[in-house]
């Protein structure tokens, strides 16, 4: 046999599915061939290491987004009487609230795309803000682009305003229903959701005057984008939040608040 | 069909059967049970985990949408991985054809049987290392590679998986073995 037909066989050494027989051969060629026992130890170790990479774990809203989805298509059953709970009000909107801020991430994440689309050059949604703008390809086109984008961006926080009231007024609803902590938001963490709140409409703020001044400006766009993206991301955190105090599952929620804490 | 595989099969089937009814709550669990592995799959073959996310949602949606035509003919997580590598294939196409990329030819050969330096076993390669070489692999070859040698499946579901045959699922593997050997030789 040649070296490239143990070559296979190297293979199934590798996976360990080699058959005793066959083993016992390639051994004894392995023995007497540098460059197949050179191949051998290599594909060992890539094999090694592939198999130990780190499974990587979904980002926390991913389902929250998959669900609002779902509910938005009508694909899902609606709540049965046993599933009700007596406050339906205060459920109702929120469940309205999470559908509009699923809704608006949906919008931005599709004008993001768009906009990376139609300007590659655009850095990607986690570059730091003060990344520099690559040179856009055509003046043009990317005038075009940005004034599209600025269009969709105005339709889009329309209506996340309006998320937003509706979210402020179930947290509202939900607080005087329950009249205890276990449904509603404690002071603190109510206080720690606003401060971050706060934060990202400073930033917000901060990068739409940045984009006003260069309209071309892909990094500009770029840092508005992530951070109204990130206070989708937190509105998400807080329903989810509200949600799990609900079902007075006091670990999934303390969970959530020290992810929003580390964002 | 051994019997603890025929009562995972059925297992399986009866959270069809709720995902099916609209059931939310059944269908949260099928994406608790999977997402992990397939959101990992979705990374390492698009290389971005913002797309991969982007792709996680449409791929869950996708599979609530044609899980009316699941018959239960293979596991539903093998069932799942086709329909996540299908996305990420028509996405890697479809961004390749926005971006004008060519895929790449592999050389089958390359780097195989070369003598001299120093083998991988003697330098240290990393997690990152590999990370970063995967995203050199041809698209065919990744997808391949990142079932078998990192999800840990078996050639027939890696064949079942990505629609091919169990001895192409085992000449993709090789290739991307090779092409790894090459490029983490540097």
């Amino acid at each position: 046999m040649t070296c490239t037909q143990y070559r296979e066989w190297i293979d199934e050494l590798v996976d360990g599915t080699i058959v005793p027989i066959r083993r016992a051969e390639l051994e004894r060629h392995l023995a007497l061939c540098s460059a197949c026992r050179g191949l051998a130890a290599d594909l060992q170790t890539i094999r090694d290491t592939a198999a130990s990479l780190d499974p990587l774990e979904p980002p926390a809203g991913a389902w929250l987004q998959i669900a609002g989805r779902l509910r938005q298509q009508g694909r899902v059953a609606p709540p049965t009487q046993a599933d009700a709970k007596p406050a339906t009000r205060h459920t109702a909107l929120l469940a309205i609230a999470a559908a509009l801020v699923l809704l608006v991430g949906g919008s931005i994440a599709l004008i993001w795309t768009d906009f990376r689309g139609r300007n590659t050059a655009a850095p990607p949604m986690a570059a730091a803000p003060t990344s520099p703008a690559p040179a856009p390809a055509s003046n043009a086109q990317t005038d075009v682009a940005v004034e599209s984008v600025e269009a969709e961006f105005r339709e889009a926080e329309r209506h996340y305003q309006n998320a937003i009231a509706k979210l402020e007024q179930a947290a509202r609803l939900d607080q005087a229903a329950s009249g205890g902590p276990q449904a509603a938001l404690d002071p603190q963490t109510a206080a720690m959701l606003q401060k971050n709140l706060q934060v990202l409409d400073q930033a917000i703020a901060e990068s739409r005057s940045a984009l006003r001044a260069e309209p071309q400006s892909a990094a500009a766009a770029g840092t508005l984008f992530e951070a109204l993206r990130r206070k989708v991301a937190l509105l998400q955190d807080t329903i989810a939040l509200m949600n799990e105090m609900r079902k007075g599952n006091a670990a999934g929620a303390a969970q959530i608040v020290d992810g929003a804490n580390k964002s | 069909m051994s019997p603890v595989a025929s009562s995972a099969r059925a297992e399986d089937m009866a959270l069809v059967e709720r995902c099916r009814r609209g059931d939310l709550g059944a269908f949260e669990e099928l994406y608790r049970a999977h997402a992990g592995r397939l959101f990992s799959v979705a990374c390492r073959m698009l290389g971005n985990p913002a797309d991969a996310e982007d792709l996680l949602q449409e791929i869950f949606l996708s599979a609530h949408r044609k899980l009316e035509s699941f018959r239960g003919e293979s596991a539903l997580g093998t069932w799942l991985y086709r329909l996540a590598t299908n996305h990420c294939l028509d996405y890697l196409r479809s961004r390749a054809a926005r971006t004008n990329q060519v895929t790449d030819a592999l050389d089958d050969e390359a780097g195989q049987f070369e003598p001299g330096g120093r083998t991988l076993a003697e330098q240290t390669v990393t997690k990152m290392d590999l990370e970063r070489a995967l995203a050199g692999l041809p698209e065919g070859c990744r997808a391949a590679f990142v079932l078998h040698d990192v999800q840990g499946l078996e050639h027939r579901e890696v064949a079942e998986a990505l629609g091919i045959a169990e001895g192409t699922s085992k000449s993709q593997v090789h290739k991307a073995r090779l092409r790894l050997r090459t490029l983490l030789r540097g």
